[in-house]
């Protein structure tokens, strides 16, 4: 997909494009990820979502959602402070994304508003120590976690 | 401490890597399933976050351990993901060498998954007949990379090794036997009235659902959807020798069966035409240590459908950030919307289904819902009554 087929939905949404060799890349404010999702599912032929991914930025949390069609992926991009990591879910308008978030909200800690599985455990498991950080965070140590688990 | 008996699993606190084994709890009315509850990460080993703290290289060996079945589709995934981020021609000869061998795997692990049908449904000499067949496959594996599972054949710039001598009249000859024997086991799956009566017309799901869920790979073709990564976005050498993509307007299990003979036979096509093909030449070069600054997106077709890595490098020697995104984790959805409606005995031909991994019908939870009674059901257990019951009807 070409910036140009983007540039209305970034100038309604408000954010910036930058088109890669295989990836365009939309990067929005949190509160507009909703929207641009939705915007790029109902693009014509646009409807698959590949994954999301959610990366450790250090003071920040950046969460990727791949769209794949052809030869090119659109990425829609945020970025989320690690004090305040909340995200509203596109659960509700991308179903598939439902289990994509719910691995976030386990690995990293980050709640999505409105998924079914806002405060379930997915992956983790049930004795996960709640005062342990998400195990993908940077500054999650594997040993300590076990440690406190009793694993080690 | 006590563990529930989840949590006494093999657990790394760390990222999600083989997303396979699935648990679902059931929620019936009498016999009929009337919702689904996945849960997941029973086996969640912490690869990606373990890939953080190794190199480039190392990675390959990790990351082909997230599946035994379709191992060689992870590393080819990683490593031409890698490749894009670092301004090497890989020779063509070693592109050719990697769908060469994806091919094989596709056809291993669809042989895997039709035998494995057969013993849910309770045909136990289709299983034996089909994985018979399977070593053929692996035997070729074998001879080309010196493994049968864990190939560790690609690696960064190429190949490990070029094909051995006299190994391509071999492999022709076992595709025309291969070839001949889904033919065979094409009419057998058609007709046999076991096969028939437990797959026609089960785990239905249409292309409305398929795109609001995002299946992956023969789940969403068997809805009619022509697409395949290898076609759409090709990488390896299919531009040169591409797939004919397979797809059935049926979406029920039966139409899996078909589909993914066809895609057997399809895969067979290929390899033969990748030998005619295949140039001469260097089978790999030399690749850096460190791999440049950036970020690439990458994905291949598994034989359970897309699989999905995103790397990032900040410019060092292990990378910041591996993503991987499993076909089967694309597909659990799907799978539980295939189970609704359908009798508790339809659950392990419709689970199966979907391909997934072996462990998932260890761990099935049934909630009585008139009764509000819930008891787990082991994977025996649950062939048997499944079995059972499609006998009393």
């Amino acid at each position: 997909m070409s910036s140009e087929e983007l540039a209305p939905l970034v100038s309604r949404l408000g954010g910036t494009i930058n088109a890669g060799p295989k990836t365009t890349v939309l990067t929005v404010p949190p509160d507009r990820v909703v929207d641009a999702c939705k915007g790029v599912s109902s693009l014509p032929g646009w409807y698959h979502l590949s994954t999301i991914t959610g990366m450790d930025l250090g003071q920040d949390i950046a969460i990727l959602y791949h769209f794949w069609q052809g030869k090119r992926f659109v990425q829609v991009r945020t970025q989320i402070p690690k004090s305040a990591p909340r995200l509203p879910s596109i659960s509700g308008a991308l179903a598939a994304g439902t289990l994509y978030e719910a691995e976030i909200q386990d690995l990293l800690g980050v709640a999505f508003e409105g998924n079914p599985f806002l405060g379930k455990k997915l992956l983790l498991p049930d004795v996960y120590p709640p005062d342990a950080p998400p195990p993908l965070r940077k500054e999650a140590d594997p040993h300590k976690i076990k440690k406190m688990m009793e694993l080690e | 401490m006590q563990y529930s008996p989840e949590g006494m699993m093999p657990f790394g606190p760390v990222h999600p890597s083989l997303k396979e084994p699935e648990y679902f709890k059931l929620f019936l009315e009498g016999e009929k399933i009337v919702a689904v509850e996945p849960r997941i990460g029973y086996v969640h080993r912490g690869i990606e976050r373990a890939a953080q703290e190794r190199t480039w290289v190392k990675n390959i060996y990790l990351f082909e351990r997230i599946c035994g079945i379709c191992s060689f589709h992870h590393s080819i995934a990683y490593t031409e993901g890698v490749e894009e981020l670092a301004p090497f021609e890989i020779p063509k000869r070693a592109k050719y060498l990697r769908e060469l061998v994806a091919e094989l795997e596709r056809i291993h692990s669809h042989l895997l998954w039709l035998g494995l049908l057969g013993h849910w449904a309770g045909f136990d000499t289709l299983f034996m007949w089909i994985w018979k067949d399977r070593e053929h496959i692996l035997d070729i594996e074998e001879a080309i990379s010196g493994n049968r599972v864990n190939k560790s054949y690609t690696t960064l710039g190429g190949v490990r090794n070029d094909l051995p001598d006299g190994l391509a009249d071999r492999i022709r000859t076992e595709m025309a036997y291969i070839e001949k024997r889904a033919v065979y086991y094409k009419g057998l799956v058609q007709s046999e009235e076991t096969i028939v009566a437990r797959t026609k017309g089960r785990g239905r799901i249409n292309q409305e659902l398929a795109r609001k869920l995002c299946p992956v790979g023969p789940l969403l073709r068997s809805t009619g959807i022509a697409r395949d990564v290898r076609a759409e976005d090709p990488y390896a050498s299919y531009g040169d020798v591409p797939p004919v993509v397979q797809t059935s307007n049926a979406g029920d299990i039966a139409s899996l069966l078909t589909l993914r003979l066809n895609e057997i036979t399809d895969s067979c096509r290929m390899v033969k035409e990748t030998l005619e093909k295949m140039p001469s030449g260097p089978y790999r070069v030399n690749f850096p240590r460190s791999v440049p600054a950036g970020e690439a997106t990458f994905h291949v077709e598994a034989p359970r459908g897309e699989l999905f890595y995103f790397v990032k490098s900040s410019g060092g020697s292990v990378p910041e950030r591996v993503k991987v995104r499993t076909s089967t984790l694309a597909n659990i959805l799907t799978a539980t919307e295939m189970l609704k409606g359908h009798v508790l005995a339809d659950v392990p031909v419709v689970l199966t289904g979907m391909d997934p991994c072996f462990g998932c019908m260890d761990r099935i939870s049934v909630v009585d819902v008139d009764k509000s009674k819930e008891w787990t059901i082991g994977g025996e257990a649950l062939r048997r009554y499944g079995i059972d019951y499609y006998r009393r009807k």
